[in-house]
């Protein structure tokens, strides 16, 4: 018997012209979403390189190490085309210095605000915006809709249970429809590696998990419509409130709920903190100019060159104790206020969470590693280099690069050094997490996915058992 | 006749359940999109003035004129309220300095990347997405769902024109839709004026031809649910394909468009720039290190073989000269770097251009589109907006570059004048530059102040998409006119 209503619920939904342009409209979309995501990542590898091979030549020629000027890059992440999440909104470059900290600048929709006025046509979209209304499309009259043409009453004129009956319409109806959706799928995934984006496991691992967190998600909003559908008696008003609740899961809550986390929890703006920062900043230079006053006046000699010497010797002593303490201070002040945006961000994502599709814009995100955690890994990934930058400079002299030193006496005169050879540079190198980490991420979102699931079905199956099917 | 064929086509829409929940609804989302964006507009407002107030704290606890460096900040405007644009993408401030050229960094989305996961709700957006909507929702059934019922042909056999029944249709749907909506959008702007948005004149010419382009949008939807509802038989086939239309019209080919473009126009990276002008500087540099040495080297050549105090007294007496000289050629160099600068950024504005007008030209196919274009360019949030805070920050920078050469010049000369006196005094007293303890007065400091769009240039860029605007919905319209005479109303 069940078997039976599956095969009906089956054939009912792909043998219509209803199925056939929307799972047609579906399939161009993915299709598209695969091929233009490959050649976005082509094109964000060229400029990667190209971005790191100029760093590279400008500093050609160059023949003192202090005055280079050194960029690291985030290089694209392969799945950064299918999920872009926040990849583009963050810098790509980071400016090298000795010392100080370090701030991604130059996002891409900052340098082309022209991708940001309609942004990306990536698969998360088309998972989140269009085929939960193709489930919506498929599923809003599920049982009221039969009821209407009178097939309902019909079916249970003979002896079908009707636990059975609801477990096979919402069975069918979603093989039906996430089936045929699969092979454009497939077809994206190979399409990926013949158009140059390399997958090794860990990606193809993410972007299986991002497939089933979008059939998850897929499957909330069709178990949705059938649950509205056993709780109204005429499939217009089913669909009405489906259009509703879709337009404020889909589009509506998600964006309120940040924006009204960001006034509820008051996080001190980076300029606020840039300020104290550069206020202490000040201080501790005017600290260190007059100490190098005191050294001077109490250390005077003739001998220019043992006083410049025992000048510079004292100069890194303090410079030494000036990044210490301003160290302690950054560190201080940032932990400060990471903390109350993490509160923030916490409130903002727990509120967004009541719509489905925050939960899998998230998961989907966190698995593509598009997340906010990219700017946190990049900038981490940062400051570590940073510290083999500075060993290195420091093993060249350099590390006083445009820290200029102004005293009486004239200046001294060199003949003309052998430029740099860049090559000795050590590269930097960035390693996204592993997948595990991401899955492990995405996991709360993926059970709440499960929930609505499982709520929406046992809501559908109750009230189905009580349904009037004359 | 046509008035009681629109009453009734205004009686049926207003007193259906549907409209009274769907009419909830966007009027909840109108209101909720402008009390969001005025709150948004208030915290924006909040950060620019404290940032601006503590750079001017800086400024007067500053000692000396040396390199004074200092920031500029974009002021929120209130259209940002109603069109949020690339407003949060693009950089907030920008360093002023003599080394540094003007570029905006430091996006809202780049500092807080929270806002940037789901992005903003604005007017616009609810316009763009949900009201078209709403459009179709109400009106994909006009003629088939009329047929479906049997109440078309009951009409018809009344010696009405069908030019005049649609027409009726069109008039009936319009008023019943547009009307109700403009209640919770009045209610928005009497919100702005409550909570103290400082509007000016201009700005509410500009909202006010917002809502204008908002209501044409909104019609020419309406019109091409009458027209594809005239054009099938069965209302599920309308609604279907209406969706299908919207999806594409509304979410698609804007950013297909756009993509396209990217694509098939290349534009050098920003990183790319930098290093160029990176490099040019360099070598700039290392060229005026090398010809003011070699210069030093010739000043010093008679002194060779003359004893330690000798030879100081011939340095202080040829100092100046070549001091003077050497800062000849620095503001020579500066000069050149800054043309190589413009020249750079040039290059790249123009490839810009380019890939812009072409994603824009191709993204017009979409109503949608030429709705979003126009209303960002009524905000004063699209794609020039970067240019042109840069351009006048550009302009900002030479003012208050030349002023902190004069106030240095000035400084270093009175500077001298002390040495001077405190050599004549006596005493070995070793200065450091720029150890003066007094605040410097800068009470005559320029200030930046962004100066807005011309009015007339905002329309004249927005007259395009209003015309094309307006072309679509007549098309439509005539298209279900045509499709209408040839209806088969039994």
């Amino acid at each position: 018997m069940f078997k039976i209503i599956l095969d009906k619920e089956l054939r009912e939904i792909i043998g219509t012209t209803k199925f056939a342009v929307t799972f047609g409209v579906c399939a161009v979309l993915i299709l598209l979403a695969f091929y233009v995501g490959a050649r976005n990542y082509q094109i964000s590898v060229q400029e990667y390189d190209a971005s790191v091979t100029e760093n590279m030549r400008q500093m050609e020629g160059v023949t003192d190490w202090a005055n280079i000027d050194h960029r690291i890059f985030l290089p694209p992440q392969p799945l950064a085309a299918l999920v872009s999440g926040v990849s583009n909104d963050i810098g790509r470059t980071v400016n090298m210095d000795v010392r100080g900290e370090l701030r991604p600048e130059g996002s891409r929709f900052a340098e082309d605000p022209i991708f940001a006025v309609f942004r990306f046509l990536d698969l998360e979209f088309i998972f989140a915006i269009v085929l939960s209304l193709f489930a919506i499309l498929f599923g809003y009259d599920a049982i009221n809709g039969e009821k209407e043409r009178g097939t309902l009453s019909l079916s249970f004129a003979n002896s079908v249970p009707r636990d059975k009956y609801i477990l096979g319409k919402i069975i069918g109806s979603f093989l039906a429809l996430i089936i045929p959706l699969m092979i454009p799928i497939l077809i994206g995934c190979l399409m990926l590696p013949l158009l140059g984006v390399p997958m090794n496991a860990d990606s193809w691992l993410r972007l299986a998990m991002v497939i089933l967190t979008g059939t998850m998600y897929f499957a909330v909003f069709l178990t949705l419509s059938v649950f509205i559908s056993t709780l109204t008696q005429r499939s217009s008003t089913s669909f009405l409130v489906l259009v509703v609740a879709w337009v404020f899961a889909v589009l509506i809550i998600p964006r309120s709920s940040v924006l009204a986390a960001g006034r509820m929890v008051d996080v001190p703006s980076v300029d606020e903190v840039d300020f104290e920062k550069g206020k202490y900043s000040a201080q501790l230079f005017d600290e260190r100019m007059n100490a190098m006053q005191a050294w001077t006046q109490a250390n005077y000699q003739s001998d220019h060159r043992l006083m410049m010497e025992g000048m510079q010797a004292f100069r890194s002593e303090q410079q030494a104790l000036v990044d210490e303490k301003m160290g302690i201070f950054v560190e201080q002040l940032n932990q400060e206020r990471d903390n109350k945006a993490d509160l923030r961000t916490g409130v903002a994502l727990s509120l967004a969470r009541i719509s489905p599709t925050a939960s899998f814009s998230l998961a989907a995100s966190d698995l593509a590693f598009t997340s906010m955690d990219l700017r946190a890994s990049f900038v981490d990934a940062a400051s570590a280099y940073q510290q083999e930058f500075a060993d290195f400079m420091r093993s060249k002299n350099a590390d006083f690069g445009g820290d200029v030193f102004v005293g009486h006496g004239a200046p001294v005169v060199v003949e003309e050094p052998d430029p740099i050879d860049t090559r000795e540079l050590p590269l930097f190198a960035y390693e996204p997490p592993p997948a595990s980490e991401a899955i492990n991420e995405s996991l709360p979102d993926l059970g709440l996915l499960f929930m609505f699931n499982a709520f929406f079905f046992a809501g559908a199956f109750v009230r189905f058992n009580r349904y009037d099917v004359r | 006749m046509l008035g009681v064929l629109i009453e009734k086509e205004l009686k049926s829409i207003l007193q259906s359940p549907k409209f009274v929940a769907t009419f909830g609804v966007c009027s909840l989302l109108i209101l909720l999109s402008v009390f969001i964006g005025i709150n948004e507009y208030r915290a924006s407002v909040a950060q620019y003035e404290t940032a601006t107030n503590w750079v001017d704290q800086q400024i007067a606890e500053a000692t000396t004129f040396e390199n004074l460096p200092t920031r500029v900040y974009r002021q929120p405007s209130p259209m940002q309220i109603f069109v949020s644009g690339v407003n949060y993408d693009i950089g907030r401030l920008s360093q002023i300095s003599i080394e540094q050229d003007v570029k905006l960094e430091q996006s809202a989305y780049s500092d807080d990347p929270i806002f940037a996961v789901f992005r903003y709700i604005d007017f616009t957006f609810i316009v763009q997405v949900v009201l078209s909507l709403f459009a179709i929702v109400f009106t994909y059934d006009a003629i088939n769902g009329e047929r479906e019922s049997g109440t078309l042909k009951l009409v018809l056999s009344n010696p009405i024109a069908r030019g005049q029944y649609l027409l009726a249709k069109l008039v009936g749907s319009w008023l019943g839709l547009t009307i109700p909506l403009l209640i919770p959008i009045l209610i928005g702007l009497l919100l702005v004026i409550a909570f103290g948005v400082p509007m000016t004149e201009t700005d509410w010419l500009k909202l006010v031809t917002l809502i204008g382009v908002s209501v044409l949008y909104f019609t020419f939807f309406i019109a091409l649910s009458l027209l594809v509802s005239a054009l099938t038989r069965q209302s599920a086939v309308s609604f279907l394909f209406l969706l299908v239309v919207w999806i594409t019209l509304v979410l698609i080919v804007p950013r297909g468009a756009v993509m396209a473009a990217g694509q098939l126009v290349e534009v050098p990276t920003v990183a790319e720039i930098e290093s160029q002008k990176d490099r040019y500087r360099a070598d700039a540099q290392g060229d005026l290190r090398a010809t003011s040495n070699l210069r030093f080297q010739e000043m010093m050549a008679p002194a060779q073989g003359f004893g330690e105090a000798e030879r100081r007294a011939f340095y202080t007496a040829n100092i100046d000269l070549y001091t003077e000289e050497t800062n000849r050629l620095r503001a020579e160099m500066e000069v050149v770097i800054e043309q190589n600068n413009r020249r750079v950024n040039e290059n790249l504005r123009n490839a810009k251009a380019e890939q812009e007008r072409l994603a824009f030209l191709l993204s017009r196919v979409s109503p949608a589109s030429a709705f979003k274009l126009t209303a960002m360019n009524l905000g004063g949030t699209n794609t020039s907006m970067k240019n042109r805070y840069e351009d006048q920050m550009l302009a900002y920078r030479e003012t208050y570059n030349s002023y902190i050469e004069t106030r240095w010049q000035q400084e270093q000369e009175e500077q001298e004048q002390l040495l001077a006196s405190q050599r004549a005094g006596g005493g070995r007293n070793v200065n450091v530059a720029g150890s003066g303890n007094q605040a410097i007065d800068t009470s005559d400091m320029p200030r930046f102040v962004a100066s807005e769009e011309s009015i007339v240039e905002v329309f004249l860029a927005s007259i395009l998409d209003f015309g094309l605007l307006t072309i679509f919905t007549l098309i439509a319209f005539a298209g279900a006119f045509f499709a209408f005479v040839r209806y088969d109303v039994r």
